[in-house]
């Protein structure tokens, strides 16, 4: 690497991970593509590639970029905030490849063998069928054990540098995090038990340990693009962490309405998932307000220049607070009464809710994260925005809300005529997805993702090229 | 100086997060007890015995399911082998299940089991939803054994009709899960998993025992129309 | 005073369930109300400190 101005291994490593973030977030684009061109053409690619198949990599490729832009992320910033190397480094880099390795396998043997038959051979090393967690059971392991790498990286350095409450808040959460996935490498005969489990990995990650990671990611990139006070921001991120969790533990509830587990949860999802959408509002007014704040007062000492030392990744950071709100808070609220839930649960609203939300709680972020990585590794003092850069963020979050609204659409008409008007039958089904409003909203979403995917080549070419490009302050 | 406040203290809000994560998460380990203990997988003894579980044993697969509005709950309940009027499964009336209607508790647990694997080995739940949970490119399988489609012969005549013979529910869904591109019901069709027959059967097993898992009403109303409405 | 249980089987948190809100009042309330303990210890703390 030529001209690198990384003398940290720790922020070496990040630039590793986050590069193959990238790369994995290409193949989940592509991998939508293909699932969204079978709703509208459903002889494409079938018993080849089926829709299942393209989905199972579609959904687990998110997953997976976005856990390795989150380690990626830790591994930048714990030189800052502790002021030390971060300690066990070359472990860390091991279960790097490890990790990389382990994915790579998995990704070839859910393209190429897809099924197996009904055994726990099949569940150890094809695919154990659970969306969003479906990597086969070795891999579990595996994944397991990168973690525990990295969890013991980030305490070993936290307990030795300087704890700061970023650092802390990092350290409980990741704990949590990295625990909560032994919830789903179980198998049972019983499935409302087998659901009961599986959301405690997947709401507890992205509805309650993602998201605090994201306020103490959110307030990492405040201190260092715009200066503000560390008091303030960590005041905030403590606030943060305890409406987040308050609300998103025992919002889990609005998963068990369902799926077999008592009526009392109808009461506890409900009224604790309501209050889910309040810490996103604080955030957004947090960002906001900690900007406009260092703007004024530097302008009140007369200097009128931008207190922002990295324009994308500021841009990409203000979309966080905004994507967050509206996706994760408003479309998820949309949904989380029981007495609508009935109707819309299982439909493609909460396909619309997951988009927005994964994309506007966590791919925002974690892509201003990686214009952080190239500002560091190209010592760059200003960076600012390139004609790529602005048409990229542009075309990808046009994209995004445009699915979000497509697939919102079609839920109107599968809630109404599939669910509300016939109760969710299998001729019910096919009534509800060939209603015009379906089948035009399907099409939308196609051309959506097509922009989205436009929008990400950008996006990877300003990344890789944007260093080198003079327009920034050295 | 004035007295500092309280609120703009951070050392206030660390231990207000701290506690409040503490004690949320102990109360969510509190209610997994109490909700575990009520989704436990019921026995055949409890069949016998005429006890309602949220997720009934395996051998009520022996047993004539229905989904029935509970005057006293308003909403849907899967009633178990006969109504008492009131809503309460009676656990009295059979129904057979390929053939026969005395599944052994072991004999209907093994067909469980294997379902259960083959739902999940093929990747069921990437397409489909089960008790609403998945994708949503092919329709909810919590309730399938109810469907219309075969409570009223339509697929078993489609089925039965191209093999040359009689077939039963039962019969017939395992003959669609095994061949499912011979029996094209829509443009969208599901592939070919290789599932073999024994596997086949298990997972209808799993279906029949999944519609009598009690979903608190989900989903409402279901089957209460019957047919395709937009003219087809 | 108290409802007839409904649910399928009797528990504790099924019978806080007495009617609209009254479990989750109960649960938003023992989890918020130990913060005015924690306040007012800090208030104190921060008087000492001055």
């Amino acid at each position: 690497m030529a001209n690198n101005h990384l003398t940290s291994e720790s922020k070496q490593l990040a630039t590793w991970y986050l590069t193959f973030a990238a790369i994995l977030f290409g193949a989940q684009l592509l991998f939508g593509l293909i699932a969204a061109i079978q709703y509208v053409m459903p002889g494409f690619l079938y018993g080849i590639l089926d829709f299942s198949i393209a989905r199972i990599l579609h959904i687990n490729a998110l997953v997976v970029w976005m856990v390795f832009a989150m380690f990626g992320s830790v591994y930048w910033l714990l030189p800052d905030e502790t002021g030390i190397e971060t300690i066990g480094i070359k472990v860390g880099k091991l279960a790097y490849w490890v990790f990389v390795a382990a994915i790579v396998v998995v990704v070839l043997v859910f393209l190429l063998i897809q099924v197996g038959p009904a055994s726990d051979t099949t569940i150890w090393f094809i695919t154990e069928g659970r969306e969003y967690i479906e990597a086969p059971r070795w891999a579990d392991i595996g994944i397991v054990v990168v973690a525990l790498t990295f969890v013991a990286n980030l305490f070993l350095t936290g307990m030795k540098g300087k704890q700061t409450g970023i650092v802390t808040v990092l350290m409980a959460d990741m704990i949590a995090f990295a625990g909560l996935y032994l919830a789903g490498m179980f198998f049972t005969d019983n499935i409302s038990v087998d659901q009961y489990w599986w959301w405690w990995v997947i709401h507890l990650w992205v509805e309650a340990t993602w998201e605090v990671f994201v306020g103490a990611i959110a307030a990492y990139g405040l201190i260092t693009m715009i200066g503000a006070h560390r008091k303030v921001v960590e005041m905030w991120l403590w606030i943060e962490v305890a409406m987040l969790f308050g609300s998103g533990i025992l919002g889990m509830g609005h998963h068990y309405f369902w799926i077999g587990t008592p009526e009392y949860w109808w009461e506890i999802g409900a009224l604790f998932s309501a209050l889910e959408p309040l810490p996103l509002v604080a955030m957004f007014v947090h960002v906001l307000y900690d900007w406009g704040k260092t703007q004024g007062a530097q302008n009140a000492n007369g200097d009128e220049t931008s207190v922002i030392t990295n324009k994308p990744a500021f841009i990409w950071f203000v979309l966080n607070a905004f994507g967050n709100f509206l996706g994760a808070g408003v479309w998820g609220f949309f949904h989380t009464l029981p007495q609508i839930n009935l109707y819309t649960h299982g439909t493609q609203f909460t396909s619309a809710h997951g988009h927005l939300a994964f994309f506007g709680a966590y791919a925002t972020i974690l892509v201003g994260m990686m214009y952080l990585a190239v500002q560091g590794k190209n010592g760059i003092k200003v960076m600012k925005n390139t004609k790529t850069s602005i048409w990229a963020v542009s075309m990808i979050t046009g994209g995004v809300m445009g699915m979000t609204v497509a697939l919102t659409i079609a839920g109107y008409v599968q809630v109404i005529v599939s669910r509300a008007q016939m109760g969710a039958t299998w001729a019910a089904y096919f009534d509800g997805q060939s209603g015009v409003w379906f089948t035009q909203a399907m099409d939308w979403r196609l051309i959506m993702g097509v922009i989205t995917f436009l929008g990400f080549l950008l996006l990877a070419k300003d990344l890789l090229t944007t260093g080198k490009n003079p327009v920034h302050e050295r | 100086m004035a007295n500092k406040s309280v609120w703009s203290d951070n050392r206030f809000w660390q231990r207000s997060a701290t506690w409040v994560t503490g004690f949320a998460a102990i109360l969510l380990i509190w209610l997994t007890f109490d909700t575990s203990a009520q989704i436990s997988m019921g026995t055949d003894k409890d069949i016998q015995n005429k006890v309602t579980k949220r997720v009934p044993g395996p051998t009520v697969i022996n047993y004539k399911i229905t989904y029935e509005r509970s005057p006293k709950r308003g909403l849907e309940v899967p009633i178990i082998g006969g109504n008492d009027g009131k809503g309460n499964s009676l656990f009295q009336e059979k129904e057979k299940f390929f053939g026969r209607d005395d599944w052994s508790e072991k004999e209907a647990r093994a067909m469980l089991h294997l379902g259960k694997l083959g739902s999940q080995a093929k990747n069921c739940m990437d397409c489909h939803t089960l008790l609403g949970n998945g994708a949503y490119y092919a329709p909810d399988l919590t309730k399938s054994w109810l469907d219309p489609m075969w409570e009223d012969g339509t697929m078993q005549a489609i089925i039965g009709g191209t093999l040359g013979k009689e077939l039963s529910k039962e019969e017939a869904m395992a003959e669609f899960l095994q061949h499912p591109e011979l029996y094209p019901t829509h443009a969208r069709q599901m592939p070919n998993l290789g599932i073999t027959k024994k596997e086949a059967i298990g997972i209808v097993a799993f279906l029949k025992q999944m519609s009598s898992i009690d979903t608190n009403g989900f989903p409402r109303n279901f089957g209460k129309m019957k047919g395709a409405i937009n003219g087809k | 005073m108290f409802e007839p249980f409904t649910d399928v089987v009797p528990s504790f948190f099924g019978w806080i369930n007495q009617g609209p809100l009254t479990l989750t009042i109960f649960l938003h309330t023992v989890i918020i109300l130990p913060m005015i303990f924690i306040y007012f210890q800090e208030k104190k703390r921060l008087e000492n400190e001055e």
